[in-house]
């Protein structure tokens, strides 16, 4: 899939951004985000991933360059920002700064209600929310008995409660153990099924590399560069020269192909049980 | 904690909180109308009864929450009952008890008895997000409840992050000795000042990203069977009052 033809949903041109202290958010970030694809943001810490969130959002706003939604640029008027911040969700990294009342069900609740739906359907919302991110059972316990994983698919309903386009995750694996992890991934695939958009600022390229559709580095507040994951085989040794590493996958095909061990039939492969699979299928066959 | 998980884990959880804060005020109204003290305390032990054999709270953990109220309540009473009498002689101090006192000192300790039974009866059957609910169905002032969600969401927040930073502090023996103490537990305030500072802008910032522009509003919980426990808790606490008054 060509990420180019697809009409982008979100995009940045030129922004930049000083924080009051005088440290760089943005230093003139181009970004386009296409419509239904899964992108993966990756890089250093203070290289203004969050910064960049907090722009797509409207709740920082440029001090040169444009934001556009769905092509047109950001308005910024009350009016304008109700009705981005209803069609863009942002999940935080951390949970407890961002869940507000210590009832499951509530706080979920907190965005529905600030859209100025009804009562009922903000109930039918709040429940469709819990049930897509596997929390229904816990919709009436306090968020303080739960854990770090649990905060965070809490999180996650809040958001997908409000029926956004897009979804923007700030480090949603972080703090979280394999098997959350693995959930997590489910609950993402499920939801990009359903069309949504889906941005994912992460520091694991591995996990990048299995599931988005296009991975961007970022570097001193600047869009560095932009693949299709399809060509990050080709793109491995430009990728590690931005010192967030490279997906260990592709790096052990490129191993076995200039070894000339497996042919380029493994090359498709994007996660380790992908490639177990490929090479075991190989194996059996020779 | 305890207050926390008794009104998680109790029987009567799911009674409606109007329900439980209905007959809270009635136990309240009975405690005050009571004629004698010893009926008012009459009162308080019905209303214990009702905690706990009725919504299954342990008598222990009854106890345990109740202790403070009733020591802050001894010393209350002893300071009503007993007077320093200071004679004219240099050295002539003592204890004098009036007699007269004896009657209204038992009225006070009576009520007393009863509000804090009548009161602990709701905050160990209904969760604090509950009794929240209650008071903005009852149209309390919102600023003030946004203020108690955000205080009791953060009061579990930040109960983590300094018990985080104390752990942190003694493993590098940092309450070794009374002077690292003290040093210690500044450095823990100027942390966790610092904390509420960030952590009420990420707040706000959340807040910003999910459309909010003014009061916090949160869904309100239904009760299926609200009117049958209404019906309950109203001829329940109109037996209390009425118990009150009659019982002499």
């Amino acid at each position: 899939m060509n990420q180019q033809l697809i009409e982008p949903v979100l995009e940045l041109q030129d922004v930049s951004f000083r924080y009051p202290d005088g440290s760089v958010g943005l230093d003139r970030c181009s970004i386009s985000i296409p419509r239904g694809t899964r992108v993966a943001l990756l890089g250093a810490n203070g290289a203004g991933k969050t910064t960049l969130f907090l722009h797509l959002n409207g709740i920082l706003r440029p001090q040169s360059g444009t934001v556009l939604f769905g092509g047109v640029p950001l308005d910024y008027s009350r009016h304008g920002l109700h009705t981005l911040r209803s069609r863009i969700g942002l999940v935080f990294q951390n949970p407890d700064s961002q869940l507000f009342s210590a009832s499951v069900r509530e706080d979920v609740s907190f965005g529905p209600l600030n859209l100025g739906l009804d009562n009922e359907t903000v109930r039918s919302r709040v429940e469709e929310a819990l049930h897509a991110v596997g929390m229904t059972a816990y919709a009436d316990k306090p968020v303080h008995n739960l854990s770090y994983g649990q905060k965070k698919r809490v999180c996650i309903a809040g958001v997908l409660a409000m029926r956004p386009k897009v979804l923007i995750l700030d480090e949603p694996m972080a703090g979280l153990d394999v098997a959350m992890q693995v959930e997590l991934t489910h609950i993402l695939d499920q939801l990009h099924t359903e069309g949504m958009t889906i941005v994912i600022a992460t520091h694991d390229m591995d996990f990048a590399y299995q599931w988005a559709d296009s991975i961007t580095v970022m570097v001193n507040g600047g869009c560095a560069a932009n693949w299709d994951v399809e060509s990050i085989p080709e793109a491995l040794t430009e990728l590690a020269a931005y010192g967030l590493g490279m997906p260990k996958v592709a790096e052990l095909q490129r191993v076995l192909a200039i070894g000339r061990i497996w042919d380029d039939d493994i090359s498709s492969a994007r996660s380790h049980q992908a490639l177990i699979k490929k090479l075991t299928v190989a194996t059996a066959s020779i | 904690m305890l207050i926390e998980q008794s009104a998680y884990t109790n029987r009567w959880r799911r009674v409606s909180p109007a329900a439980k804060g209905l007959f809270t005020l009635c136990g309240l109204v009975a405690a005050f109308a009571a004629a004698t003290p010893v009926t008012a305390c009459g009162i308080a032990v019905v209303l214990c009864a009702v905690t706990i054999l009725g919504a299954g709270i342990p008598p222990g953990r009854y106890l345990r929450v109740a202790a403070p109220a009733l020591l802050f309540l001894f010393v209350s009473t002893m300071s009503l009952a007993v007077s320093l009498k200071i004679g004219g002689s240099v050295g002539d101090v003592s204890l004098h008890m009036a007699q007269t006192e004896y009657a209204k000192v038992a009225q006070v300790c009576g009520r007393s008895l009863g509000g804090l039974a009548a009161l602990l009866f709701l905050t160990l059957t209904t969760p604090l997000i509950d009794i929240i609910a209650l008071l903005r169905r009852l149209k309390a002032p919102e600023i003030l409840l946004d203020i108690m969600v955000l205080c009791y969401r953060t009061l579990f927040v930040f109960s983590e992050a300094v018990h985080d930073t104390i752990t942190a502090q003694s493993a590098r023996l940092g309450y070794a000795n009374v002077r690292l103490s003290m040093r210690s537990l500044g450095g823990l305030v100027a942390n966790i000042t610092v904390q509420v500072w960030q952590r009420s802008q990420a707040l706000h910032l959340a807040a910003m990203a999910r459309n909010n522009d003014g009061p916090l509003r949160f869904l309100e919980h239904t009760y299926p069977n609200f009117k049958r426990d209404m019906c309950i808790a109203l001829c329940a606490g109109t037996a209390l009052v009425a118990l009150s008054m009659v019982i002499v």
